[in-house]
């Protein structure tokens, strides 16, 4: 199977759970395990050609002026994680459909966890460092939301965010540093940076990506100082916490480490940073491990201990060192997982998680116990489990390793950290299991079904056969290792019996010592709450909310909510830009000669300025005002007609009539004149502001217009027939060159009809809602709403209006006009029904769903973009051609004109959507429906209808 | 027979000119809104008829074939002109003749401009509305 499809596979999955729920929980379970299991039967297919040191591409180019490919690799370190990922999400699966209860949304629970299956996965076979980046970030997201799984706890909220914020952040700094990285090596393919060690470390920028990187791997692997964010996503549902806290999501930091060992490790930052951030990390990890009376805090910990263990050995940077850390992954994969899930089955048992409720469970839970002694012996180094060899390798290391010219720092604080996990291991072990039975349990507690148990058990056999027989993972582990340490390995044997070597020393140090400190828990235990110690979630709450005040600060202090703060931020901004641009370049007049002022442009221009002053003076009176704009609009369009922009001409004024006729509609329920809010002052600099933005604007305009300008034109005009098959340019442009754009323009245009609609359902929701019950018009209403003049007139135009829209529908492809002006063209026509007749009346003859329409109009224009695809050609190719129907003329065809359809619908959508949102205003505030056509009808005894209704 | 056809063009436009220049003087020089809308309303209509008469004639006479583009534009005036005026003067009505100052309907019929509270004074006022 190829690896791009092994990746895939998780993600395709996802859509699954949420429709099979309907099919009860086992189907849901199931399809989502059936994903799951053939991901991994691909992946081990793969396993032979691995373990014989090949190396599985598949290679898609996606963009390949970023250098972003999708590419995919398996080598040995991307097998061990993707085998660890799928196989225990195999187990995860089958444990989570006993844990999570029926009251909770199953399908939502395994659609995520395939989510960030997926993404995981994605990560460990990446070959694009890009890619890589992008599937990083989606194993933030998908674990936001499985760690908020149980929205309505505030834990799992709070906890959600917090580790959202934590590795986002990480996430961050990665992306940097991988683009640094990628601009030394030159490649942003894995395989061709692993190749450029040398370049990579003797570059300057080796540090800083070094430093980013590693901050991004520490975030996600939760390194001391970031690992606060573990403990608090334990709000999570067990299956969670088991997955993504000790097998998968923590260990992505690892991976990335070991990913990226043979090129950024060997070097001294290296050594120091990455080995003293794990040392430290360990240490710290297990000692509040120890204290924690919450099993899954214990946990927690004690993976953010393991997690700094493996960190360490990576950080030593020597070969022996990486195949200890590649072992250990493995280990800890194994007992850490099987052990959250025991903890998650005392937990749904005894119906608490506080050990100091518990204990005695061994006689009660006898199956969880013998599992939950087996792994947590494990952790604690024991030997025979599979623990203790990793941790002897662990401990050999450390022995001769100098830190700071100092033999005895590193070994000392690995025996030390060694002695806390045992303790705590123990613990877990005796204040849990051990000890009298109680008759206090919140539930009374008995071991769950097999299908519970089923996953941690399998687990512990593994660590036993693992700890019993290590050659038999031996080979698997060279393959592993030599990946992480490109094929620079030493030769070594994993056996029980090492002899007496300092190792062994420190490890009965560490069990004796370990065993000693539980004895005097009680004790320390309270010394250790009397200590003080810094709250890491309230600290970073403080740091939250501050960065969240001083962001929302800034943005109160640009967008006020007045159009005029922000017109004036922007203007500014772009004159000062503009300013400084030209003043720093040299400027000659443009060479073009001037053509003569002619009488009639003269007076358009003359009436242009006129209506525009006037606008200023009489703002305040709107009515006006919008008047005075619809006088610009044509002028406008006057102006196009002039200078041969017929199309433009069109367009400018159906849009001027529609925009007019939505504003007055809306002035109904607005005030009909604008409050004076500012002083002079302020109304001075406003206008200073507003005059050099215009004049600035002159002036670019007309240093453009008096030099000759190359641009695309000529190419348009020459391809347009012969390319676009149109002999209108403008439309083949918006059909065929800019297709692609305005295939974006319908969309943005029916958003915004969807907006004005949601605006109208939100107002209509809230307060707004009484203030239009009890409406009053400000102004003297006229007794006939619907004028029989005005009804006759539309109706006898509507047949008119309506072929003329055809009509510049059908020629715009070569003559002026085309799919969005007789949208215009054709809403304009409905629109003067509607105002003619009133809005329901006219609905109930025309009734065509209006957010149907705007969907229709988007899917028509991306099908016939589609379709190109079918021929072989980039999305949105046109094609045209000619036919001859017998009796007639030759005709031509173009798939232009099924796009133009689209535009044409999504036009005609978005105006009546608005102008039905207006209507349901009106509606709201007492606007009844009349039942004739027209109010007055002199043709009837009586003349006036009084039949109408709310 | 073209000199004659210049003549009529000619003297079309002229017409027209005059007519043009007459609406749009009465539009500054009437002082009631309802004498004001004569002036452009019957003046220009005329003004603007005349034009649409030279061109055709123009067409059909030098353009080597007749015109029919004016029709339809002589069409949209008669629709749009009378509709407009008469929108004018509903809404200078409404605005500014009250019920009382206007002489009564007949034949059972009723003013539309105005409301029907005033159209019947004595149904009083409308209720409130309160919910």
């Amino acid at each position: 199977m190829s690896p791009a499809l092994i990746a895939a596979l998780p993600f395709l999955g996802a859509l699954l759970p949420g429709l099979m729920i309907r099919a009860g929980r086992d189907a849901s379970a199931l399809v989502t395990g059936a994903a799951t299991l053939l991901a991994l039967i691909g992946l081990l297919t793969h396993l032979p050609a691995v373990m014989r040191g090949e190396v599985v591409t598949a290679q898609f180019t996606w963009l390949p002026a970023l250098g972003l490919n999708a590419s995919f690799f398996i080598d040995g370190l991307g097998m061990l994680f993707a085998g660890l990922i799928l196989g225990i999400g195999l187990l995860i699966i089958l444990y989570a459909r006993y844990y999570i209860s029926a009251q909770d949304p199953m399908g939502q629970f395994y659609t995520y966890l395939l989510l960030f299956q997926g993404a995981m996965v994605g990560i460990v076979l990446s070959d694009n460092i890009l890619l890589l980046l992008i599937f990083w970030e989606l194993t933030s997201l998908s674990s936001f939301l499985l760690i908020g799984y149980w929205k309505h706890l505030p834990e799992g909220r709070q906890g959600a965010r917090m580790a959202l914020a934590v590795t986002g952040m990480g996430g961050l700094a990665l992306i940097g540093g991988m683009l640094i990285l990628g601009e030394i090596a030159g490649s942003y393919e894995l395989t061709v940076i692993l190749e450029n060690r040398e370049a990579i470390q003797s570059s300057d920028l080796y540090m800083p990506a070094l430093l980013l990187i590693l901050l991004g791997a520490f975030t996600k692997s939760a390194q001391f100082p970031f690992h606060f964010w573990l403990p608090h996503a334990m709000a999570a549902p067990t299956p969670v916490s088991a997955y993504l806290h000790s097998a998968t999501m923590v260990k992505a930091g690892l991976f990335l480490m070991a990913r990226l060992w043979p090129v950024l490790s060997g070097t001294e930052a290296w050594f120091y940073i990455v080995a003293t951030t794990g040392l430290v990390t360990m240490v710290i990890g297990a000692l509040i491990a120890l204290f924690k009376d919450d099993l899954k805090a214990l946990l927690a910990f004690s993976t953010v201990s393991h997690l700094g263990l493996i960190t360490m050995l990576l950080g030593f940077g020597t070969p022996m060192a990486a195949v200890a850390a590649v072992f250990h992954i493995i280990n800890h994969a194994s007992f850490k997982a099987a052990l959250f899930m025991t903890a998650g089955i005392v937990d749904h048992e005894a119906h608490t998680r506080d050990i100091k409720r518990l204990g005695g469970l061994r006689r009660l839970m006898p199956v969880t116990f013998a599992i939950a002694t087996i792994t947590a012996l494990s952790m604690a180094g024991i030997p025979f489990l599979n623990g203790f060899l990793s941790k002897e390798m662990m401990l050999e290391e450390a022995s001769h390793t100098v830190w700071a010219g100092s033999h005895w720092a590193v070994p000392a604080l690995a025996t030390l950290g060694a002695l806390l996990s045992v303790a705590y291991s123990f613990r877990y072990i005796v204040h849990v299991f051990l000890g009298p039975e109680r008759d206090d349990y919140p539930h009374h507690p008995h071991d769950p079904g097999f299908g519970m148990w089923a996953g941690p058990a399998l687990l512990a056999a593994l660590v036993i056969v693992i700890g019993v027989a290590p050659w038999l993972v031996e080979p698997l582990v060279r393959s592993f290792a030599g990946a992480v340490t490109a094929g620079d390995l030493p030769d070594f044997h994993l056996k029980l019996w090492h002899g007496v070597t300092p190792a062994l020393y420190m490890s009965g140090i560490a069990v004796l010592g370990g065993a000693a400190l539980l004895l005097a828990h009680g004790g320390l235990a309270r010394l250790w709450q009397a200590a003080p110690r810094p709250e890491a979630k309230t600290i970073f709450d403080t740091v939250v909310d501050s960065a969240a005040r001083a962001a929302r600060a800034f943005t109160d202090a640009l967008h006020d909510g007045a159009i005029s703060r922000y017109l004036a931020i922007f203007t500014v901004a772009a004159v000062a830009v503009a300013g400084i641009s030209f003043l720093g370049g040299s400027f000659a007049a443009g060479g073009r000669a001037l053509l003569a002022v002619e009488i009639i442009p003269a007076i358009g221009w003359l009436l242009l300025v006129v209506a525009t002053l006037t606008i200023v003076a009489v703002h305040r009176r709107r009515l006006l005002a919008l008047v005075l704009m619809g006088v610009v609009g044509v002028m406008i369009s006057l102006g196009f007609v002039y200078i041969s922009a017929p199309d433009l001409a069109l367009t400018q004024l159906t849009v001027e009539v529609v925009t007019v006729i939505l504003l007055l509609l809306a002035l109904n329920f607005l005030p009909k004149e604008t409050p004076r809010e500012s002083g002079a002052a302020i109304r001075l600099r406003d206008g200073v502001i507003a005059s050099v933005v215009g004049l600035g604007a002159a002036a670019l305009i007309y240093a453009i217009m008096t030099r000759d300008v190359s641009s695309i034109s000529q190419f348009h005009l020459a391809q347009s027939y012969y390319g676009g098959g149109g002999t209108n340019v403008v439309n083949v442009i918006l059909v065929d060159f800019r297709g692609f754009d305005t295939f974006g323009e319908i969309i943005v245009l029916g958003i915004a009809a969807l907006s004005i609609f949601a605006l109208t359902e939100a107002l209509l929701g809230g307060p707004v809602s009484r203030r239009l019950v009890n409406w009053r018009y400000d102004m003297a209403r006229a007794g006939d709403r619907h004028p029989l003049m005005l009804v006759v007139a539309t109706r006898a135009l509507l047949p008119i209006a309506l072929v003329v829209g055809v009509f510049i529908f059908l020629r715009g492809h070569n003559q002026p006009g085309g799919g969005f002006i007789a949208g215009l063209v054709v809403a304009i026509a409905f629109v003067m029904q509607y105002m003619a007749s009133g809005f329901a009346w006219a609905q109930a003859r025309q009734n065509f769903h209006y957010h149907a329409t705007i969907a229709l109009g988007v899917l028509i224009a991306a099908l016939t973009g589609l379709g190109a695809w079918f021929n072989g050609r980039p999305f949105l190719t046109s094609d045209f051609g000619y036919i001859t129907i017998p009796p007639l003329n030759e005709f031509e065809w173009a798939t232009a004109i099924a796009f133009d359809v689209g535009v044409f619908l999504t036009v005609v959508g978005s105006v009546m959507l608005a102008l039905a949102s207006l209507s349901r205003i009106a509606r709201r505030a007492g606007e009844t429906v009349n039942l004739e056509p027209m109010d007055v009808d002199p043709s009837k005894p009586g003349g006036r209808s009084e039949r109408q209704e709310r | 027979m073209e000199t004659a056809a210049e003549i009529v063009i000619a003297l079309l436009l002229v017409v027209s000119g005059v007519f043009g220049l007459v609406g749009s003087y009465g539009l500054i020089k009437l002082s009631d809104p309802m004498m004001r809308l004569h002036a452009p309303t019957k003046a220009t209509t005329l003004g603007v008829g005349g034009v649409l008469i030279a061109s055709m004639l123009y067409f059909l006479v030098f353009g080597g074939a007749p015109s029919f583009h004016e029709l339809m534009i002589t069409l949209f005036l008669f629709l749009t002109a009378p509709v407009s005026a008469h929108f004018v003067a509903k809404a200078f009505l409404h605005r500014n003749i009250r019920r009382e100052e206007v002489v009564p309907a007949r034949h059972g019929s009723v003013w539309a401009g105005y409301s029907p509270a005033e159209d019947a004074p004595a149904t009083g006022e409308a209720d409130d509305r309160v919910e």
